[in-house]
């Protein structure tokens, strides 16, 4: 019995490798990628094919058709066909008959005539006596169907192997390839941020040792951060260190810019997620509210009140409250402290004011869709009484758009911060990246802008392997591919 | 029977209008009651207790005509003429500068309204408002050379325009406008140079109506303002727009530039009285100037840092839509790079490279929209591209080219437009950020968030220099949302 299984098993894993091989090199890209990953067993296997395919049938075939068509005297009858032909065409075009010129071009259409009647006439016979036409993809193929070569080449083949596994589940795949996506964004970004710094007019040299400097301090400082090298070099050590997270020293203060950037982060992030949760508790349930009373006077408030939330620019905001609640009232700190857990509401409030009043808006709507559709009125129809509907089968809908737009504007919350943080004196990485621009420190604002791209572009990568296992239709498009 | 009055009290939309007026009314009343006690001294400042009283009695007939509204729909199942002639009375609030209550006044008094009645009215109220703010320059100790010749021009046209009012509420039909009006209409065009784009509108409308036999078209152009105009708080927004851009092109003759920007050390710190509308900041510089001032650069940057990204990226997106999967593959994931950096910290990194000023301020915001814009032009020209028109295009040997820019692209504006104005108030918000970071335009220049910046210093002691600009800055912002929803509900197809 076990045995049994386990071939069972094996064969399986085989025809899983072969059904994905197939698959796969039906695209260039991918052939290239299977190829240049498995490279070692390519080459073995690709010597031994060229052995076996002298010996093989398809192309002894190929070669006795060959034969007989050139025997059968054919030949003639198609050069004489193409020399009329080609007279013909220069007597219309009123031009002379060039010996040599025809004889290249008879040459030639012959050639391609005559390939083209093999292979036909090959195929023909190839399909009757039931021979299949050997490539190297289906000798491949072949080959991996014996659970030996898979064994023996497993070590060597591992990268290419693996691509396969990855590449025979849909899920598997998708995750990877959104993986790699986010890989090349990131890079891409890295590169940009760089190259928009790299290019900048200003000296920051000049700008911090003062202009009394002399050309050596000059020259010096240049060194010590490697703004002498060219710019390739600089941008590679620029994107190692991003990736290593050591970003070296920033010009003012000699601090070690990923430990600065490590300290500041979690403040910011803290204060975007309450605002975040905030937002989540506060607007999808104001945003179903709306859409189920829709164009009554409630609607229309809340609606009002998300629009001026929208128009409100986060530090006047941010002033208000201070004056009101902090000078007036005196009930809130107007600075933040980190011992003090009431001074984190004011910011957290006002960060999360656009983003509640944008997801309020969003999920009317959205709702507003979802409940005309065809199959909830199929649903009232049925007899479902209205909380039945919209807690069962709109809202759960409902919330998939609005799940990607608050991965989209968490993204912007992160960027907006700095006007925040600013106001109510929060030492978090937008009021880091904004006080570092003078200089401009260019190791301290690359590492902020990019890492806090990288941490959007993982939450939206999170969010959309969510979405795969979540959404119902998406599961359906992967399952079909 | 009752069901229908009930009907037509419900599809009526003055009585909507009405509603949307007096609640208005009724929030800024309160505001004014709110400020007329200074809680401090307790007492009662008298002068805001007389504005409040005087908005309270036509608040109070606002309400009195909603009323008398809902009992007309309910008893005839449409308004009296007699209700009609009492908007006249209601008319009077424009002296007030109660912009809800008047706009209703006219909205009430006429029965039948085409756009060109509306677009009339609200340029006469657009004018009306730029004489009213022009004018509380008398009470400064000087004013420009230029602010006597230029306030008569403004009136004459305003005399103009009053007169045009009456002739299109007379004579312009839904279907057709008299011919004569023609000249009329040029004229108008003409005045739209004081920066009153309903001038403009009227001009062009008029003279679709008054060239075009084509009725089909008329009927298009009517169908899409009585959209945008039926929506109340669309056509305020875009009232309001239009009056700060009106303003901000007016001001360079009405007001003194000096004012704004010269230090005055007689008058530091003033609190707000007739002379000084909104008192003066730490360098006796006149705020009410300043804000006027700020108003020019806010739009300039909002109009210009979206113009250029949905020039950009709408010619990008039209290309990936358009040409096969590998451009489209190769434009948009270079775009999604950009797309991964939130625009404001795109904007923060440009500019620290180099230097703030209007100019790279402009370039920052514009850089960092181009995906979106290009992801919804992209969007709309695949869609677009399958429709028949483009076929019978390209069978009659049009080249891509002209496909694109002459089918596709102009079939498939409607969106961008939208959105477009949508984030023209993001881009607001954006520059003043900036600015109040150091980081957008030049502190000399008087500009929303550098007005707020040193508001910001004073938030104690002279909060004002805070509040207002603030205030300037929500209400364009929420002027530009407005209009944006009402243009998505007039211009998106799957709303109808």
């Amino acid at each position: 019995m076990e045995t049994k299984s386990e071939s069972s098993y094996k064969i399986g894993f085989s025809e899983v490798l072969i059904y994905t091989y197939r698959k796969m090199i039906k695209r260039n890209a991918f052939k290239y990628l299977l190829y240049i990953l498995g490279f070692p067993i390519h080459l073995i296997t690709l010597l031994f094919y060229r052995s076996k395919q002298k010996n093989d049938t398809y192309s002894s075939i190929l070669e006795e058709v060959k034969a007989s068509f050139i025997a059968s005297g054919v030949e003639n009858e198609w050069s004489n066909e193409y020399k009329e032909q080609y007279i013909r065409k220069q007597a219309f075009f009123n031009r002379q008959v060039k010996e040599q010129e025809m004889n290249e071009e008879i040459k030639r259409l012959m050639e391609e005539k005559l390939s083209k009647r093999v292979f036909e006439k090959a195929n023909e016979i190839s399909k009757q006596k039931g021979v299949r036409q050997l490539t190297y993809d289906t000798y491949f193929q072949s080959l991996l169907e014996k659970p030996f070569f898979l064994l023996l080449t497993f070590i060597p083949g591992i990268l290419m192997y693996l691509l396969l596994i990855i590449y025979s589940n849909p899920y598997v795949q998708f995750i990877f390839e959104r993986l790699i996506m986010s890989v090349f964004v990131i890079a891409g970004v890295s590169i940009l941020v760089f190259t928009i710094l790299y290019l900048s007019p200003f000296d920051s040299a000049a700008n911090l040792l003062g202009e009394a400097a002399t050309k050596e301090q000059i020259a010096a400082f240049n060194q010590m951060h490697g703004l002498d090298l060219p710019y390739l070099s600089q941008l590679w050590n620029a994107l190692k260190g991003i990736a290593t997270f050591n970003l070296g020293a920033s010009f003012t203060g000699n601090e070690d810019v990923a430990t600065s950037i490590a300290n500041k982060f979690p403040i910011t992030l803290i204060i975007a997620v309450f605002s975040l949760l905030m937002a989540v508790v506060i607007a999808i349930p104001v945003g179903i509210i709306s859409a189920t009373r829709q164009n009554s006077f409630l609607d229309y408030s809340f609606m009002f009140i998300a629009l001026i939330g929208l128009s409100i620019p986060n530090f006047w905001q941010g002033l208000i409250f201070i004056l009101n609640f902090s000078i007036k009232l005196q009930w809130l700190p107007a600075t933040y402290s980190p011992q003090n857990w009431l001074s984190i509401i004011m910011p957290v409030i006002v960060l999360g004011t656009g983003l509640t009043a944008s997801v309020a808006r969003m999920t009317r709507s959205s709702m507003l869709e979802i409940i005309n559709e065809d199959y909830i009125i199929t649903a009232k129809a049925k007899g479902l009484n209205e909380r039945q509907v919209l807690w069962k089968h709109a809202v759960g809908n409902a919330m998939i758009p609005i799940i990607t737009v608050i991965g989209l504007l968490f993204g912007g919350m992160l960027g907006g911060a700095a006007v925040t943080e600013k106001v109510f004196n929060i030492s978090g990485i937008g009021s880091y990246i904004v006080d570092k621009q003078f200089i401009p420190d260019i190791p301290a604002i690359m590492g902020g802008v990019i890492y806090i791209a990288i941490t959007i572009s993982l939450v939206n990568v999170l969010i959309d392997i969510l979405y795969a296992f979540f959404d119902p239709r998406i599961r359906s498009k992967m399952k079909q591919l | 029977m009752i069901s229908q009055k009930k009907h037509a009290l419900k599809v009526s939309r003055e009585y909507t209008q009405a509603n949307f007026a007096w609640i208005l009314s009724t929030i800024v009343t309160m505001i004014l009651l709110w400020n007329s006690f200074s809680f401090k001294e307790g007492n009662i400042k008298t002068s805001v207790f007389y504005v409040f009283l005087i908005y309270a009695v036509f608040t109070s007939f606002q309400l009195f005509l909603t009323w008398k509204m809902k009992r007309d729909l309910l008893k005839y199942g449409e308004i009296q003429t007699t209700t009609r002639k009492l908007g006249y009375i209601q008319l009077f609030s424009i002296a007030t500068a109660n912009i809800f209550t008047a706009a209703f006044a006219f909205n009430l008094i006429k029965k039948k309204k085409t756009p060109e009645y509306v677009f009339a009215v609200y340029m006469v109220l657009t004018q009306l408002f730029i004489l009213a703010i022009s004018s509380f320059n008398l009470f400064k100790p000087y004013v420009t050379d230029s602010f006597i010749p230029a306030m008569g021009a403004l009136m004459l046209i305003m005399v103009f325009q009053i007169i045009m009012l009456v002739l299109v509420a007379k004579y312009v039909q839904a279907g057709a406008a008299p011919s004569w009006m023609l000249i009329p209409a040029i004229l108008l065009i003409i005045t739209s140079l004081t920066g009153n784009l309903f001038n403009l509108l009227l001009g062009v409308s008029l003279i679709v109506k008054i060239r075009s036999h084509d009725q089909s078209r008329i009927i298009k152009w009517n169908t899409m303002w009585d959209k945008i105009t039926r929506n109340s708080t669309a056509i305020l927004g875009m009232f309001f727009i239009i009056l700060l851009f009106s303003l901000s092109v007016c001001s360079v003759y009405t007001f003194d530039y000096d004012m704004a920007v010269e230090n005055n050390y007689g008058a530091l710190l003033q609190k707000p009285s007739l002379e000084y509308p909104f008192g003066t900041d730490d360098f006796g510089r006149d705020l009410f100037s300043r804000i006027i001032f700020g108003a020019r650069i806010s739009l300039l940057v909002g109009f210009a840092s979206t113009l250029i990204p949905v020039v950009i990226g709408g010619f990008l997106g039209a290309l990936a839509g358009y040409y096969s999967k590998r451009a489209d593959n190769i434009i948009m994931r270079l775009l999604d790079i950009l797309y991964a950096v939130p625009g404001i910290l795109l904007a923060i990194a440009i500019i620290a490279a180099f230097g703030a000023n209007t100019l790279n301020l402009i370039l920052a915001l514009s850089v960092g929209a181009i995906p979106t814009y290009a992801r919804t032009m992209r969007a709309n020209v695949l869609m677009v591209s399958n429709y028949e028109f483009v076929e019978s295009a390209r069978a009659l040997g049009s080249s891509d080219f002209s496909i694109i820019f002459k089918q596709i692209v102009p079939n498939s504006l409607a969106p961008m437009i939208v959105k477009a104005t949508l984030t023209i108030g993001g881009a607001v918000i954006a520059t003043s950020s900036l600015s109040f970071l150091g980081l957008g335009v030049e502190p000399h220049i008087p500009e929303w968030g550098n007005i707020l910046k040193i508001g910001s210093t004073y938030l104690e002691s002279h909060s004002y220099l805070a509040i207002i600009p603030g205030l300037a800055i929500i209400g364009l912002v929420l002027s530009f949302n407005f209009l944006g929803d009402g243009l998505r509900d007039a211009l998106d197809p799957r709303m109808d």
